[in-house]
């Protein structure tokens, strides 16, 4: 059974909570379009019910430790299809075993998730780093970005915290999305959005671009060159949106 | 001669400041009260450079020009190079620019002497002031103090900023002689107790009232340069340690020589300088900071020098073979942390798992644990995972790095602050 929802938390929940009916065998959640299904494989579209997810949700949380829960709140950001029976398998493990859950670092059904949500994890933290904002007509703050996992929504509260002067959209251009931080309000939104035309940029753009692309420049020392170490450090694919590296 | 743009001024002061290797930009938390900017327990990176290193900081000079002449120096007097000098509300501006596009984490200003010490310590307390009070700027701010400045300048600059250092750059007191004779040991000493001396007492006096502005929150740091003067690994790390120890000193930065300069006084250096001894350096220090380790276990006067091809650590597990192998279901928290192949969240999550049930040998590397290290010196459920019983001249042949892993310097600051949450250890320098 392939087990369908709209792609948001709550209705993993809504389709987490339909797969774990008795009887139920589920060998897949998605929200994708179903490409090549096995013939005799049913799907079933779960749409959002909102008593349903809040009520599996208040279970998760007397049951499972913060930790865990994090953990799989992570790994459900994760960008690889496929997650979400993993995650499944690992959330009926920890509400089968409870405060024993957090010492099966080891199992079969809790290493998969672990390492996603790591790797979500990580990205994130990266890309606090890796975000830039140009800054726009308007006064507006603009930065995109293409990570791998679905991060924006993780990253937001640390730009909210940090530039919470300021007016900032920040944009994941792949996946069509953005979160929007409205300074007067201290409040970030996620919204759909897409890529249109060149950017406006304000006047004083240009000059700490280049202010900025001459600084790196002058940073590395010529006796400890090292492109291997800088590769390994900051991959290519995460350089277009740098201007040191010139791109746009 | 012509006057300079603003981007010329900033080249040549991104050159004068970028061999200092002090970058960590963690370990402070401070919150964004009504203004812009915060400073993140987790260090983060915003770039990374032709040499791998981290960019963090905006790391720049206030001035190259400098009325003193040490040996090692690009900025000294004798040198002939322009010298140019950025306004206090230049050095703001720039900070902002950067920090509002998130190029950078905050600030590490440095600078040249510029007619006296005093003098030069008032331009930066005004530049930082600047950036606190007129910019409202709650990032991170790294700044020098000036060996030789009024020690009440030293304690206005230490309440504005999140850190501050004083590089004692020579480890001995004849190299500082020799190679900086315009400094005196005292004249570097005198600030660094000072400052470690209003760290402790504001630290305490903030658990009585909130209201007395904090003290460098983040600590101070020295930078040590490593080869310049025919010092000995021993004299590094006794020196380190104390400085831990006394000077309540947050880091210690090693820096490889690099000449930049011709000077008789200076080592001829041939080819790289020495990067795999800085790294070996950076290893013993993370084992005294994080492992529990004794300066003196790591070297005496008959060993006065790291092994260039064994990590520290390996090097002291050879030494102690009696006290292998251990078993990872009883061993305690401390001795785990002593065993190659076995890092500080290895060994959290060995003692986490382990109340889960006994743990086996393939447990171990679903755990983080290097078996390649570790199994010479491990037992699990009494059974022990290599083919040969541990004999130093074997063992040492194994563990042996046949090209010494690439130095990753710079990355041990990604690892201070801790509870973060996220899991960046594994990819930093000095894990071992
Ligand atoms: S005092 Fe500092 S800037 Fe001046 S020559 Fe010595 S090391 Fe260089």
């Amino acid at each position: 059974m392939i087990y369908r929802y709209d792609g948001t938390f709550a209705g993993f929940l809504s389709a987490a909570a339909r797969a774990r009916e008795p009887g139920a065998r589920p060998e897949a959640i998605t929200d994708r379009e179903p490409e090549q299904q096995g013939l005799f494989t049913a799907v079933v579209e779960v749409p959002t019910d909102r008593d349903r997810a809040e009520e599996l949700y208040a279970l998760i949380r007397r049951t499972l430790s913060p930790g865990a829960l994090q953990t799989l709140r992570h790994a459900f950001h994760a960008g690889d299809p496929g997650r979400e029976i993993l995650i499944f398998r690992y959330l009926m493990l920890g509400l089968a075993t409870g405060r024993d859950f957090d010492a099966m670092l080891a199992h079969p059904e809790v290493i998969p998730v672990w390492k996603l949500a790591r790797a979500v994890g990580r990205e994130a933290h990266r890309y606090k780093g890796l975000v830039r904002f140009r800054h726009l007509e308007g006064d507006v703050w603009y930065a995109a970005l293409e990570p791998d996992h679905r991060i924006l929504p993780l990253i937001a509260p640390h730009f909210a915290a940090r530039f919470a002067d300021q007016r900032w959209i920040i944009h994941d251009p792949r996946r069509g999305e953005a979160v929007v931080f409205d300074p007067a309000r201290r409040e970030w939104a996620e919204t759909p959005l897409e890529a249109t035309g060149p950017l406006p940029l304000s006047a004083g753009e240009e000059l700490f671009r280049n202010l900025w692309q001459r600084y790196f420049e002058r940073l590395a020392i010529a006796e400890r060159r090292n492109p291997k170490l800088q590769r390994q450090n900051l991959p290519l694919k995460h350089r277009r949106h740098l201007p040191e590296f010139g791109e746009t | 001669m012509p006057e300079l743009t603003l981007a010329e001024k900033l080249e040549i002061l991104a050159d004068g400041a970028k061999y200092d290797v002090s970058c960590a930009s963690s370990g402070s938390s401070r919150r964004n009260r009504d203004g812009i900017g915060n400073a993140a327990q987790c260090g983060i990176c915003h770039s990374w450079t032709a040499d791998g290193r981290c960019v963090s900081l905006l790391k720049i000079l206030l001035t190259n020009a400098c009325i003193y002449d040490c040996a090692y120096c690009v900025n000294r007097r004798s040198n002939d190079t322009r010298r140019v000098i950025l306004t206090p509300p230049e050095v703001a501006e720039l900070t902002i620019g950067f920090y509002r596009r998130n190029a950078i984490e905050g600030l590490f200003l440095s600078t040249g002497v510029v007619k006296t010490p005093d003098h030069t310590m008032e331009l930066l307390i005004e530049a930082t002031r600047l950036l606190r009070e007129e910019h409202r700027f709650n990032g991170y701010i790294h700044v020098k103090v000036v060996p030789g400045a009024d020690l009440l300048l030293v304690e206005r600059l230490g309440r504005l900023a999140d850190r501050v250092s004083i590089n004692m750059e020579l480890p001995t007191r004849e190299g500082l002689q020799l190679l900086a004779p315009d400094k005196s040991r005292e004249a570097i000493v005198a600030p660094m107790r000072r400052v470690g001396e209003l760290i402790v007492q504001t630290k305490e006096e903030r658990k009585v009232s909130r209201k007395i502005p904090p003290f460098a929150p983040a600590g101070q740091s020295t930078q040590l340069i490593v080869g310049a003067a025919g010092e000995s690994d021993l004299q590094i790390v006794t020196l380190a340690a104390g400085l831990y120890g006394r000077l309540a000193m947050k880091r210690v930065y090693y820096s490889a020589f690099i000449p930049v300069n011709r000077d008789e006084r200076l080592p001829a250096v041939v080819g790289t300088p020495p990067l795999v001894r800085e790294h070996r350096l950076y290893q013993a220090d993370w084992l005294m900071r994080y492992y529990g380790f004794a300066a003196g276990e790591l070297l005496n006067e008959e060993r006065p020098n790291l092994d260039l091809s064994l990590d520290p650590k390996a090097g002291w597990a050879l030494r102690n073979l009696h006290l292998f192998p251990v078993e990872v279901n009883r061993a305690d928290y401390e001795t785990l942390l002593r065993v190659p192949g076995i890092g500080v969240r290895s060994a959290q999550r060995i003692v986490r798992a382990r109340r889960g049930g006994h743990l086996s040998l393939d447990d171990l590397p679903k755990l983080g644990v290097v078996m390649k290290r570790a199994r010479y010196f491990v037992t699990a459920r009494g059974r022990f995972a290599a083919d040969l019983a541990p004999d130093a001249a074997g063992l040492r042949a194994r563990l042996l790095e046949k090209t010494p892993a690439r130095p990753r310097w710079n990355q041990p600051s990604l690892f201070e602050g801790g509870a973060a949450g996220i899991d960046l250890r594994s990819a930093i320098t000095g894990e071992l």
